[in-house]
Order: C-alpha cells, then sequence, then structure tokens
C-alpha cells in the first residue's frame, strides 16, 4: 500500500517542501529511502524502526521503499524522521491517512517515539503555509516559534504517539507555557553587560558610536593598542534599537535554521557577530560546505564586528565589498548556489601601524615606512571606500581620565532609538530604513539642506576634497547627525561634525605619493 | 653590476637632452676608471663603507689599493672584469659626466676626506650645476621615519628657502628630504639632490614620481653610474657630498642614533654651519636636534632663521608665501582654533574636551580644514599647513 506525507527540508536559507511517499510490498524485509537523502536521513531508518515499535505500533516485516520527492533537491537533517515514521504507519494501515494530505510534519525522532525540535522551525512554518497546508506538526520545544507564522495551525505532539493521535482527529498536546525569558534573547540590556559610562574621554570615538549605530553606517576605530577600540566596541551591542517586527522575522529565521537561536520567540537583540582574524573568505560570506551560513549573513540586520582588522587576510576583506555595497551575498559553488540577505554595519578597529604606535604621543612608532605603506594598502581601496565613519582613538591624557562619562549606555541608547525613528518616519515606503541605505536619489530627496549648511557643502564641493562617493557618505553622516540632534534640515554644525569624522588623506598618504 | 639595468628600462624617466652647443665637459679615462670600479666594490662596501670616517680612509686610496684592500682574495679577478670594461660608453641621453680636472666641477667638493673623482649629472647638467651652487646652499636632512610634525616643518622650510632663491639639497630616500624636495619644488625653487645609485634611478619606488618631477624642474647628481640602484653604505657617503656643497646643514628631525645623525657628523666634520629644528622634548624624534643644539647648533624655526644663519641677521627676508599672507587674514574664531591647535590641542579629542562651543569648534575646523589651513596627520591629529 503507498502513502504520503508532507515536510521540508532546509537548503540554504529556504525550506523546501518535500514529499515522502513510502510503498510496502510483499517482499523479504527491507527498508530503503531513496530521494537524494544525506548521512542523517539515512540513519533515519533505525531511529524510524525503534521509534515505531517503543511507541506500541508495529513495523512491517516487508519491503518498505521511502521516495523522498523531489529527486534533485538535497535532503539534510533529521527534520524528516517524524513525516517518514507516519508515512510507514499509514502505509501499513495503522493510521487513517487522510489529514497527511493537509498536515505537515516536521521533527526528529528519538528511540523512544519523543518528537525532537530541528533547527529551522520558523522557515519551515513559513514554508507550509505558502504551500497552502492547513497545519503543521511539531515539537513542543519549537511551537513557540512556528506560531509566529499566521493563518498556520501550529499542533503539538511531543511524542510519536502524539502525532499519530492529531492525524486520526484528535487534539494535540497543549502549546507549553512561555518559559521566563533568558537574557540575551530579550531587547533589554543584562545587568553585567559592560556601559558605556566606563568610558572617559574619547569623545570622537563616542559620537562615531553613536552615529554609526542610530544611521547603521559603516564605522572604522584606529588608534594605538590599549586606547579602548574593542571595549568601545563591546559596548556597541548595549546602544543599538530594538528590531523592528519585519526585521526580526528575518533575523530569527536566519538564526533559528543555524541553530542558533534558542528562545521562544523572535529574536529581540540586534545580531552582533565579531568573527577571529583568522576567519577564511568562505567563513566569513559562507559557501565553506553546502548550507554553511556566513558571519555577514549571521550579522545581517546587525553589526559586524572585525577587530584588528589589517589581521584579516586580504581575500576575506575583498569578499566583503560587494556585500557591503549590496546588501546581499551571492554563493555560488559547483553544487549549491545561493543569495542571502547580509544588511550588516561593518564596525571595524585597527592599529594605526603595524607597531601601533604611530601618532602616539609618548611611545615612539618603529615602523619602517615600507612598513606603513604595506599596512596602508592592506586597508585602504576597496573596505576604506565603503567605511563612513573613522574614529581616531588616543591614549587619554590625565585630564580626560578625570572627566565625568560622556554617556550612559541607557542615555545614547534613548538618543539612538529616537534618531532610528525620526528616520524611519521620513523614509517610509522608501524601501529603506537607515541613512546608510540612502542612494543618491533619497539623499537628495531627504537631505534638507540649510542656508548654512548648503554654503559649506559647496565649499567641500570647491575645494574638491573628496571624490563623488565621499561626498554621499559625509551627507549621509550628516543626516544622521541632524537625526541625533532631531532636527529637521541638515545644518552647517551636522556636515561640519561629519567631515571631522570622515575618512581623510592624511600626511601618511602624501608621504608615500 | 647593473643588476636593475634591464629590468629598470620601464621606470627611466624620460631625461632632458642636456644644453647643446655647449662644450662637452670632461670625464678622463681614470676618473671614468674609478666610477667603473665603486660599482664594481658596491657590494663589498656595504659593510665596511657604513662608517664615514672609514669610508672616507678608505675612498682616498688609489684604485689598486682601494681594490685590493676592499675586494681581498676577489681582487684579481674584479681587476680583470675592471679592465674589461669600456668606459668610453656614453651615458644615457640627458646625463653629463664630468671629473674633477674640468674647470667647472664644483670646487667645494675637491676638499676634504674620501673627495668624490666625478660626478653624473642630469637635470640641466653641468651648467645648471654651476648656476645652483653659485649661492650658498642650504641642506635639509634627517630621519628616515619622520613624524607628520617633521615633515610638514621639512616641506614648509623646503618651499620657503626655495621661493628665497637659496638652493635645497637632499637626497631621495628619507621622508624628511623628500618633504624638503617636495616643498621646493611647490615653490618652483631650485634643488639639487645627491643620489644615492645612478641619476637614472628612482628609488625607492614610492619616490618615482618625485623623482621624476625633480629631473623636469631641479638638478640631480650621482657618483656612481647610471643604472645602479641605492647601495646602503651610501648614506655616508651621500652625506660627505651633501656637506661639503651646502653652507648649512638643517637637520628637522632625528632620533640620537648615530645612523640618523651621520649627516650632522660630517658637516661638523667639516666645519659647515649646523642647524636643528627644536621638537617635543619628549619625542625620541627630538633628541637628534635637541643633542646639536645643545652642542651649539643653530636654531632654526623656519626659513629666516636659515636666512640669518648665512647672511646675517635681517641681512635676506625669506619672501612671505601665500599661506602665511593668507593666515594674518583669518577671521578671529579661526585665529583663536588654529593657534590651540598650534599650541598642542591637537586632536579631535582635546580640542573638544572643554565641552562647550563643540558645534562651533566643530564648525571652525571644518572651515579651517577646507581653507588648506589645516591637514590630518598621522592618528588623525590636525597639523597646522601653510
Amino acid at each position: 500500500m503507498l502513502a504520503r506525507a508532507h515536510t521540508f527540508t532546509i537548503e540554504a536559507l529556504q525550506a523546501r517542501p518535500v514529499a515522502v511517499e513510502v510503498d510496502i510490498r510483499r517482499g523479504l524485509p527491507a527498508f530503503t529511502i531513496v530521494g537524494l537523502a544525506d548521512a542523517a536521513v539515512r540513519e533515519a531508518r533505525d531511529r524510524v524502526r525503534s521509534a515505531i515499535q517503543n511507541s506500541g505500533f508495529e513495523f512491517p516485516m516487508r519491503r518498505i521503499t521511502a521516495n523522498l520527492a523531489p529527486g534533485d533537491v538535497p535532503k539534510v537533517g533529521p527534520g524528516l524522521d517524524l513525516a517518514l515514521a507516519c508515512a510507514v504507519l499509514a502505509a501499513s494501515e495503522q493510521l487513517p491517512g487522510e489529514r497527511l494530505a493537509s498536515h505537515a510534519l516536521f521533527g526528529e525522532l528519538g528511540l523512544d517515539g519523543e518528537v525532537r525540535p530541528c533547527h529551522g522551525t520558523l522557515a519551515v512554518a513559513q514554508a507550509a503555509h505558502e504551500e497552502g497546508l492547513r497545519a503543521l506538526i511539531l515539537a513542543p520545544a519549537r511551537a513557540r516559534e512556528a506560531a509566529l507564522v499566521e493563518d498556520l495551525d501550529v499542533i503539538v505532539a511531543g511524542s510519536l504517539c502524539g502525532a499519530v493521535r492529531v492525524l486520526a482527529g484528535g487534539a494535540g498536546d497543549p502549546l507549553p507555557a512561555p518559559a521566563p525569558s533568558r537574557p540575551g534573547d530579550t531587547d533589554e540590556k543584562r545587568p553585567d553587560e559592560p556601559d558605556l559610562a566606563d568610558v572617559r574621554g574619547q569623545r570622537p570615538a563616542l559620537d562615531a558610536l553613536l552615529l554609526s549605530a542610530a544611521g547603521g553606517h559603516n564605522l572604522l576605530l584606529s588608534g594605538p593598542p590599549g586606547t579602548g577600540k574593542t571595549m568601545l566596541a563591546q559596548r556597541l551591542p548595549g546602544i543599538l534599537p530594538p528590531l523592528t517586527r519585519a526585521e526580526a522575522t528575518e533575523v530569527t529565521r536566519i538564526h533559528s535554521i543555524t541553530g542558533r537561536h534558542h528562545g521562544e520567540g523572535l529574536v529581540e537583540r540586534r545580531p552582533f557577530r565579531a568573527p577571529h582574524h583568522t576567519i577564511t573568505p568562505a567563513g566569513l560570506v559562507g559557501g565553506a560546505r553546502p548550507g554553511w551560513i556566513g558571519e555577514i549573513v549571521l550579522a545581517h540586520r546587525g553589526v559586524l564586528f572585525l577587530d584588528e582588522l589589517s589581521e584579516f587576510s586580504r581575500a576575506a576583506l575583498e569578499a566583503l565589498r560587494q556585500p557591503l555595497e549590496d546588501g546581499h551575498v551571492a554563493i555560488v559553488r559547483a553544487r549549491h548556489s545561493a543569495v542571502y540577505p547580509a544588511r550588516f554595519a561593518l564596525v571595524a578597529a585597527t592599529n594605526p601601524c603595524p607597531c601601533g604606535h604611530l601618532g602616539d604621543d609618548h611611545i615612539p612608532c618603529r615602523c619602517r615606512e615600507t612598513d606603513l605603506a604595506r599596512h596602508r594598502r592592506r586597508l585602504s581601496g576597496p573596505l576604506l571606500d565603503r567605511v563612513d565613519l573613522v574614529a581616531h582613538l588616543q591614549r587619554p591624557g590625565r585630564r580626560e581620565l578625570g572627566e565625568p562619562p560622556t554617556y550612559t549606555s541607557a542615555r545614547a541608547r534613548e538618543l539612538v532609538v529616537a534618531a532610528r525613528q525620526r528616520q524611519a518616519t521620513r523614509l517610509e515606503g522608501a524601501g529603506v530604513c537607515v541613512n546608510a541605505d540612502l542612494d543618491a536619489r533619497l539623499l537628495r530627496r531627504h537631505l534638507a539642506l540649510s542656508p548654512d549648511g548648503e554654503r559649506l557643502l559647496h565649499t567641500v564641493q570647491d575645494r574638491r576634497l573628496l571624490s563623488a562617493r565621499g561626498l554621499h557618505r559625509l551627507l549621509r553622516v550628516a543626516r544622521t547627525a541632524a537625526d541625533i540632534e532631531g532636527s529637521a534640515r541638515t545644518r552647517e554644525r551636522h556636515l561640519a561634525r561629519a567631515l571631522s569624522l570622515r575618512i581623510e588623506s592624511t600626511q601618511a598618504d602624501r608621504r608615500a605619493a | 653590476m647593473s643588476a636593475g639595468g634591464i629590468a629598470h628600462v620601464e621606470d627611466q624617466p624620460a631625461l632632458d637632452p642636456g644644453p647643446s652647443g655647449e662644450d662637452e665637459p670632461l670625464a678622463c679615462e681614470a676618473c671614468l676608471r674609478r666610477a667603473a670600479l665603486l660599482e664594481l666594490l658596491s657590494p663589498r662596501l656595504e659593510y665596511v663603507g657604513r662608517d664615514p670616517d672609514n669610508l672616507a680612509a678608505l675612498l682616498d686610496l688609489a684604485d689598486d689599493e682601494l681594490l685590493e684592500g676592499v675586494a681581498g682574495k676577489a681582487a684579481a679577478r674584479l681587476r680583470k672584469r675592471l679592465d674589461a670594461t669600456d668606459h668610453s660608453q656614453p651615458p644615457p641621453p640627458g646625463v653629463q659626466r664630468i671629473c674633477r680636472h674640468d674647470q667647472r666641477y664644483p670646487a667645494a667638493l675637491l676638499e676634504g676626506p674620501g673627495a668624490p673623482r666625478m660626478l653624473h649629472v642630469a637635470g640641466g647638467g653641468v651648467q645648471r650645476l654651476g648656476e645652483l651652487l653659485r649661492e650658498p646652499a642650504v641642506a635639509v636632512v634627517g630621519s628616515r621615519a619622520p613624524s607628520d610634525y617633521g615633515l610638514e616643518v621639512a616641506h614648509a622650510l623646503g618651499r620657503d628657502l626655495a621661493a628665497t632663491g637659496v638652493t635645497v639639497i637632499s637626497g631621495l630616500a628619507d621622508g624628511i628630504a623628500a618633504a624638503a624636495h617636495e616643498g621646493a619644488l611647490d615653490a618652483g625653487g631650485p634643488t639639487l639632490t645627491v643620489m644615492a645609485g645612478g641619476v637614472d634611478v628612482g628609488r625607492p619606488a614610492s619616490r618615482r614620481a618625485l623623482h621624476r618631477r625633480l629631473l623636469q624642474t631641479g638638478c640631480a647628481i650621482a657618483e656612481l653610474p647610471c643604472g645602479n640602484g641605492p647601495g646602503g653604505w651610501y648614506g655616508a657617503a651621500r652625506g660627505r657630498i651633501v656637506a661639503a656643497l651646502a653652507r648649512l646643514v638643517i637637520v628637522v628631525e632625528a632620533s640620537d642614533e648615530p645612523g640618523e645623525l651621520i649627516h650632522a657628523r660630517i658637516a661638523r666634520g667639516r666645519g659647515r654651519l649646523l642647524g636643528a629644528v627644536p621638537g617635543r622634548v619628549l619625542s625620541p624624534l627630538a633628541a637628534g636636534p635637541l643633542s646639536l643644539l645643545r652642542d651649539g647648533a643653530v636654531l632654526v624655526r623656519g626659513a629666516q632663521d636659515a636666512l640669518d644663519a648665512l647672511y646675517g641677521v635681517g641681512e635676506r627676508r625669506a619672501e612671505a608665501t601665500e599661506g602665511v599672507e593668507q593666515r594674518g587674514r583669518l577671521q578671529p574664531r579661526l585665529r583663536a582654533v588654529l593657534d590651540r591647535v598650534a599650541a598642542g590641542e591637537d586632536t579631535l579629542g582635546k580640542l573638544l574636551a572643554g565641552g562647550s562651543g563643540r558645534e562651533a569648534l566643530l564648525v571652525a575646523l571644518a572651515e579651517l580644514e577646507l581653507g588648506g589651513h589645516l591637514v590630518r596627520g598621522d592618528g588623525g591629529r590636525y597639523l597646522p599647513h601653510g
């Protein structure tokens, strides 16, 4: 007899529908699975057999053939177990098969018949809804994540028996009560998280951090070792604005698929990824193996922090160019290809030179001119072209260390959230939500220069200090400065602030010329 | 020997053809042979030639003694190669050779220990060299790893001296020398470059553009034949030429390591005037100039100090360059910010630390930067410019 069940497999960031067809015929007892199954799916045979037997059903001692259609999509992961088991039961007439047509099944089976959660629940729920299925049966642990999809019946089954009960027309287990939220999942600042109030002095760097958080601008922190570059970056997650619902859905989907989402509902906090500088290009953008999600995709809608930027391999940095420009990354390999979203703010920290002391007041720089040139070449060009803000940190003097802190994280976050709100209101319907993503056309429309701002801009243009791209970057940052202040128009002082934090050609560049 | 000869053909800048119709300067067989010998011995001089006194003593030796002394066992083989060299090959177009037996050979180069026997001259030829050296010339030298302050000062010195018509002499390798040359070129004034290799080889590669520019409007001289890259030993050798040709040698920035102060040491040995630009007491790059000042060097704050030292106080005025005049016309609020920067509040952090008037300060900084009165240096520091 033949039975068919619906389930899903994850391909890149998509959940692809899979029909599990099971045919049971007379013959020597055997259980074969065909249809591009990976190791985890082939091992399902043993899990399914034990689960069926331990749940009080009979595992048919006949020839069982399971086909996973479509045949050209590779099936990965243990999420197909539940559908496979139910199809076997239906084919052996231990279960009425009607509901299998409208109910999707997704979950891994334990040998005792327990249904366990799998990665990518949200994507599967969304796909089930798109496929027009009425309900999704899955493990209790991830049910709240699937329940985020509206118009889809999410049915909880703690065990194979529970699933069989539902398919036979019964009710599912109750949705588990929401667990008390754990720190880190919610948007609130953790009590043990470092606070901006720990930072003394470094006023320009703080301003730059705020601008970056408020406008999504790429930021470079440059300074001698020990001046607080990493310290500042660690405090960035605490001042980032919360995710909007649409953004949170995208982020949850990605993090759920990679198994990094441990909460129950949506991810509320913006991602902050800080890979080590030994990372490979494939680790950074993805494609290390089929389905491997790169760091920049995990940083989608959040921040990618690259500490010791000049230590990253040239290839890895080059790989960042296109995603930084386009907001997505296309991974094409011989056996798989996919487009991933990757709209993130890049925050990088670097020493000003290989020894770290160039421009230091007290410690001499020991680098040779050629070392400096190499260091600059490594950073310059492709990457720095896409950095909107640069903050130079200096060793704080006695005076700065004695000053009261400039911002607390709470205050900074208020400013950032308010600035984001203003941007969102102004950019409603424009397809972008932060100033960093404004293109030349939108920039012209939303800049609203005041007369004194106009005058300063003319001077900038007359002096030919900046390229066209550099000018746009300047204007975007100026717009964010105005948004932080709550000014409807972009004024002279906002442009001046952007100018003071721009990537400039320094004496050092002229030295090499 | 001329290892770079073929590989660097493309690098060779288009050299001006020398002034035609002039008498071809004299380059006698013996002196040509001497230049070829130095070229042959260049790799061996790397080690023994780093000490200036040692080097001068070596270079005073006759050809054969020098060959025996430096080459040791290989002397016979090298002599054979030297004898096989055809010295009658003309130099590349635009390069003239002059030996000490020509009347037009700079007299200053005939004195002192280790005097060079012949020169290769490019960029205007021997006649231009004579013109450049008619009046007292000033050498600007300094550290190989200068700070942006040093570069800014060297640039201003080169510019203002050249604008006044004083020939600026320097090498090409270290940052200070390059900045001084650039300043002189910006002012369109006279410059003389003493090359560490052949006159036609612009190395290090980062200075190739500057080298090309120097050959177009300035003049370059070298002791080694064309096609040679700069030798490490040549720092000391060049020092003796610079010290011989300049009346005043100004050290802009140097740590107190012997290698950094080599020009000053040679110049002092020859009884030249020595000038030094002071820096911050804490800066290691100020250690060299400050120790020279303690030992009696002339304090140099700008071109006027150098002119006072050369011609007597107040005898000759430095040409006020455009930048200086403009600075006098600045609005008081901009002037005040510029003064704060010049007084050492040179980072955004220090400037903004006070707290009040931050917006006005940022606007003033932007205006000053856009007006060309401030530039950015290492670590995002603001530097007064012009």
